[in-house]
């Protein structure tokens, strides 16, 4: 039988964790960077 | 009733309706030299169909049961006309009163986008007639989202049609009721609002059921959502390129200063970047949950990849860059290739990628994609019709139209 690993990302679905939390992150840097005009203006 | 019990008023109300309905010149225009032909060929194709039925002029067969008409018209219109619901709950909901001056334009877009793409649902119906069933039969299916999408077109078509009708009304110097449709306009909003959200989102549910037909690439559990958020930026997508193109064709009807239009243009753009970031995200994500890596390498891998990275991605960047460089030339890029991007994923889920193993692939005929361009030019004749003869965008200043014979004339005034 083939064993559970924990350090495969694929099987324990922390790339989908990874994911999320990049989007996060550069959900804010987006819109940092689409506001940076009207800061300078 | 006879001309002669008519009473005066009525009469010349009726006469200015009349005197409206004429076209104004200039009429023949590139536009109306090349919709005319189309839209006669169209309804002598649409005539045809009732009297011969769906096989006369479709492709369709036991295969695909729903063809170009559903695939383009009602799947894909319906997420075009979102921009009405987006738009009302960033007025009404969120008070962003910057964006006053479109939306009753934005709402009789909506109101007309459903009224004829909804509308077209009926024209690939094998027996239209029982189009009335989810309303009047004995067994209403409470747990079909077919049940759920039918009943929220015809609610919402009642609504967008009640949140018009104030326009209308003043257009008619009918004081009373375009006070009383005025009142109502918030509680229509907001039920506006909430069916909306459910049926954007029913119209994804309703491919639930195809899971063994549609490409793993395409399938999800959430294509509801996807269909709901991708709805989102196609609405605002729709609204740029109306804004756009009637600031250009129809711009001796609009009062909106240059200023105020490039701003509501870039702030429509920011909401479309964010909306279209989150969505691409989620793509994102769904594809790692499924996990079909192996799938990519193949020509539907490929297609998928130009749909998510060329139409998905990319409009995204750009509505960004568009906004940041304050350039109205790559917003309105973004938003073409946006629209693109969601007629490809909404015809991938109904069409291209459905039935996908099928040896007998369904191709529309020419008189299906005739009947689907007559819809959206009617569609944008009934618009135009709209637009220069009420106040659905702001006038530069008030006037009155005037006609003979004491007829009611048109209440033109400020709004903005």
């Amino acid at each position: 039988m083939e064993s559970f690993t924990y350090v495969n990302i694929f099987e324990t679905k922390g790339l989908e964790y990874i994911l999320l939390i990049c989007f996060l992150i550069l959900f804010v840097f987006f819109v940092r960077y689409m506001n940076a005009t009207e800061k300078r203006t | 009733m006879s001309a002669t019990h008519t009473s005066p008023p009525v009469q010349g109300t009726f006469r200015f309706i009349w005197n409206e309905m004429k076209p104004r010149p200039p009429f023949w225009t590139p536009f109306n030299m090349i919709s005319i032909p189309i839209i006669v060929v169209g309804m002598v194709i649409l005539v045809y169909r009732f009297i011969y039925g769906l096989g006369s002029v479709t492709n369709l067969n036991q295969d695909y049961a729903w063809g170009v008409w559903k695939g383009f018209n009602v799947i894909t219109g319906v997420a075009f006309a979102g921009g009405a619901y987006a738009l009302c709950f960033t007025v009404y909901v969120m008070r962003l009163e910057k964006y006053k001056p479109i939306i009753r334009v934005t709402v009789l877009n909506g109101f007309l986008a459903y009224v004829f793409y909804a509308g077209a649902l009926i024209l690939e119906l094998g027996r239209p007639w029982n189009i009335l069933n989810p309303i009047i039969g004995n067994d209403f299916g409470y747990n079909s989202v077919l049940f759920l999408v039918a009943w929220h077109f015809l609610l919402y078509i009642i609504a967008q049609f009640l949140e018009v009708s104030p326009v209308v009304a003043e257009w008619l110097d009918a004081k009373k009721a375009y006070r009383v449709l005025y009142a109502m306009t918030l509680g229509l909003v907001v039920f506006g609002i909430t069916l909306s959200f459910l049926h954007q989102s029913g119209l994804g549910a309703l491919f639930l059921m195809a899971k063994p037909k549609i490409h793993p690439l395409w399938f999800s559990e959430f294509i509801p959502i996807l269909f709901f958020v991708s709805s989102i930026f196609a609405g605002i997508s729709l609204v740029i390129v109306e804004g756009t193109l009637s600031g250009r064709y129809l711009k001796e009807h609009i009062g909106i200063p240059e200023a105020q239009s490039r701003a509501i243009l870039f702030g429509l753009a920011k909401g479309a970047a964010i909306a279209s970031f989150a969505y691409y995200f989620f793509k994102l994500l769904l594809f790692l949950h499924e996990g079909h890596w192996d799938l990519l390498g193949t020509g539907w891998g490929l297609w998928y990849l130009v749909e998510v990275f060329g139409l998905t991605l990319l409009p995204c960047l750009l509505f960004a860059l568009g906004y940041r460089h304050r350039s109205l030339g790559i917003v309105q890029t973004a938003a073409w290739l946006s629209l693109l991007g969601v007629l490809i994923n909404r015809l991938n889920v109904s069409l291209i990628a459905f039935n996908w193993e099928s040896v007998n692939r369904y191709y529309p005929t020419w008189m299906e994609i005739v009947v689907s361009l007559t819809v959206v030019l009617v569609e944008v004749w009934v618009f135009r019709w709209f637009v220069t003869r009420m106040n659905f965008y702001p006038r530069p200043r008030a006037a009155r139209a005037h006609t003979a014979d004491g007829v009611p004339a048109a209440r033109l005034v400020e709004t903005a």
